[in-house]
Parts: C-alpha cells; sequence; structure tokens
C-alpha cells in the first residue's frame, strides 16, 4: 500500500523544483541574453526604432525620440544585470514591466488591426505583408506571455536565499 | 534589503540608461542622431481600417493637411508650364498624391524629387538627381533650412517619395516643408519600389 503524503507536499515539492538555484540561474541568465541581443540594434540605429515606435500610434510625438534613446539602455542594462546576477529582483520586475509594455503595445495594435513590424531585435522594416506582420504579431504575444513566465519564476525564487553571495 | 533600497536601485538604473543613451547620442554620427524632442505631429493619429486601405492601394492617408487626393491628369505635355498647369500649387493642404506615370512626367521635366528615405538607403538606390531628406535623421531640420535659403520656387511641384506602401516618410516631409512656404509637393506614393517595378532609372552613391 502507498504511504499517504500530507497534504500539501506535492505542491511544495513542485514549488521547490521551480525555484530551484540550478533552474533559476538559467532561467535569469537566458532572460538577460534575450534582453541584450534585442537592445543592441535599437542602440546601433535609434532614428529605425524611433520609426518603429511611432509606428505604433501609441507615443505622443514629443516623446517617441527620447523613448527610443533611452529605452535600448534601459533594456541592455537590465539585461547585463540579469546575466551577471547584480539587482536580480529590480533588474526582473524591470523587464517585466517593459515585457507588458510590449504586449499592451502589441495587443493594442492587434486589436485596431493594424500591422506593425514589432523591432524587437531588428529595427529595420523587412518588408513583410500585412498578412506576415499579423501573424508575426501574434507570435511576439505568445513569446512575451512565456518571456513573462520567466520573469516570475525569477521573482519567486528571488525571495528566497538561493545563491547569497549573489545578492 | 529594505523596499527602499529597491526603488533606489530601479530609480539608479533608469538614470545610468538615460546617461548612456545621451553620451551614446552625442557620439553617434549624423545619420544616427536624434534630437530628444521629436516633432512627430501625426504620431497618435490611426489611419482607417487597414483592410480598406489594401483594397485601395492607397498609401495611409491623414489629416486634412497630408489627406489623399485624387492625383492629376496624366501627362499630356513637356513643358513647364503644361507642368504648373498639371500639377498646380494647393495652398490648402500639406501634399497631394501622385502615381508613376505622373513622377515620371514630372522627371523628365528634370523636377526637383527629394528622398524622404534614410541616407544609408538613399545610397544604396535612388532617382538621378533625387536630393536626400532624411526625415528621420537628425539635420532633416537644417536641410529644410537650406532648401528654402536657396530660393526655389515655393509654387514649382517638387516630388517626394520613400519606400512606397504604408511608408509615411514622404508625407512627414511635405508637412516640414510645406510648414516653411512650399505649396506644390507631390506625394509620389508608390516610392521607390514603384520607381524600380517600372525599370526607370535608378543611380547609386551618396549626396547627387
Amino acid at each position: 500500500m502507498a504511504e499517504t503524503q500530507p497534504a500539501g507536499h506535492e505542491g511544495r515539492e513542485a514549488l521547490s523544483f521551480l525555484t530551484h538555484p540550478w533552474l533559476t540561474i538559467r532561467v535569469q541568465i537566458g532572460l538577460g541574453v534575450i534582453f541584450v541581443v534585442a537592445a543592441l540594434p535599437k542602440i546601433a540605429d535609434p532614428p529605425s526604432f524611433a520609426h518603429m515606435i511611432y509606428n505604433y500610434r501609441l507615443v505622443p510625438g514629443a516623446l517617441v525620440n527620447a523613448l527610443a534613446l533611452v529605452m535600448p539602455w534601459v533594456e541592455l542594462l537590465v539585461g547585463l544585470a540579469l546575466v551577471l546576477g547584480v539587482w536580480r529582483r529590480q533588474a526582473a520586475a524591470f523587464a517585466g514591466l517593459l515585457l507588458l509594455v510590449f504586449i499592451v503595445a502589441i495587443g493594442a495594435n492587434l486589436a485596431r488591426g493594424r500591422a506593425v513590424d514589432c523591432g524587437c531585435f531588428d529595427v529595420h522594416s523587412a518588408g513583410k505583408s500585412r498578412e506576415e506582420l499579423l501573424t508575426e504579431m501574434r507570435w511576439v504575444l505568445i513569446r512575451d506571455t512565456a518571456m513573462l513566465l520567466m520573469v516570475a519564476q525569477v521573482l519567486a525564487a528571488s525571495r528566497k536565499p538561493v545563491r547569497p553571495a549573489l545578492r | 534589503m529594505s523596499e527602499r533600497s529597491g526603488w533606489r536601485r530601479v530609480l539608479i538604473l533608469i538614470l545610468a540608461a538615460a546617461a548612456c543613451a545621451a553620451v551614446s547620442n552625442l557620439a553617434a554620427s549624423r545619420e544616427r542622431r536624434l534630437p530628444w524632442v521629436g516633432s512627430y505631429t501625426r504620431a497618435l493619429e490611426v489611419e482607417p481600417a487597414a483592410s480598406s486601405k489594401e483594397a485601395s492601394g492607397a498609401a495611409a492617408p491623414g489629416p486634412a493637411t497630408t489627406a489623399s487626393v485624387s492625383p492629376p491628369a496624366p501627362a499630356a505635355g513637356n513643358t513647364a508650364a503644361g507642368a504648373s498647369q498639371r500639377f498646380p500649387p494647393h495652398a490648402d493642404r500639406a501634399s497631394a498624391e501622385i502615381g508613376t506615370d505622373e513622377a515620371e512626367a514630372l522627371f523628365r521635366e528634370g523636377r526637383l524629387f527629394l528622398d524622404a528615405r534614410r541616407s544609408s538607403v538613399y545610397a544604396d538606390g535612388h532617382i538621378p538627381g533625387a536630393r536626400s531628406f532624411p526625415v528621420w535623421e537628425s539635420d532633416i531640420g537644417d536641410r529644410v533650412k537650406a532648401l528654402y535659403e536657396e530660393g526655389l520656387d515655393q509654387n514649382a511641384p517638387i516630388v517626394l517619395y520613400c519606400s512606397g506602401g504604408d511608408c509615411e516618410d514622404s508625407h512627414m516631409l511635405a508637412e516640414k516643408l510645406y510648414m516653411v512656404g512650399f505649396n506644390a509637393l507631390y506625394v509620389y506614393k508608390d516610392g521607390f519600389p514603384g520607381w524600380q517595378k517600372r525599370s526607370l532609372p535608378v543611380t547609386k552613391g551618396g549626396k547627387p
């Protein structure tokens, strides 16, 4: 006869796995690398990124350039912080906030039926058709949601002292 | 770690990003520099449903200052007087849209063409004689001012183009030129891809 486990044991075990340092380090570095890779083309060509932001039609004209200049650097610093494991909790929270902004921006344009180049990893228009762009936008929503789950994992794990040296 | 310390780190992160952006923008080359404050008047305007726009095959329409209008009648002659009749000034709006036939007619007449795309794209190929006026680059204001100071006839047709389709750069350029007094701005809606499709002459390189 199988040994009975106390109530909540499996849930605690699952939580323990999800916040295990082995997993957390990999998720954190993976997330960080994605942010660094996404930031570099935007830093290299701010006018093209400003053009991308403008195309979303969600940011007042006066703020488009400032956002195009600062946001990629925020992405880069957040990414580096995650890769290096410094200020992990704040970096993960900031990454989550950025992802929420991206999701809202893409979602709003999908809802309006506007096909826009995401500008996530490449700031040059690839000349895609409207249908291709709309499909890509849906995939971006799924990808960003998955990345939000990665953020949640890092935040959950950073609530307990998994790697004291990094905190 | 206290909550206050967490917020301080977030603030430091934002300030560090702004400082890096400022230094990077200062060190950037002219074509990659951006003014901190943008002047995009239509940044929050949403064009009508994309499906109807696609069906009509027109570029993004806009408010009264940049409204799409019916193109002028097809070319009937090659004289400058003919051009002024067929492509008259339109002081009530920034620009009117034209197709490839009209753009070609104006090209044959030696009218001024302005390329609103990025300067690197311009260097890869443009309409012969077209001048580079990249609206997304920091010195666009200087270029517009220089054109104004040339003392050109502000009622003579000027053709503006970008990448066709949904590209709005030529409309944005039209608004800037309209603000300094140019009254006969014609946006070639099919842009450089439409020009190439017709196998019309193109040239490569930097400034003409």
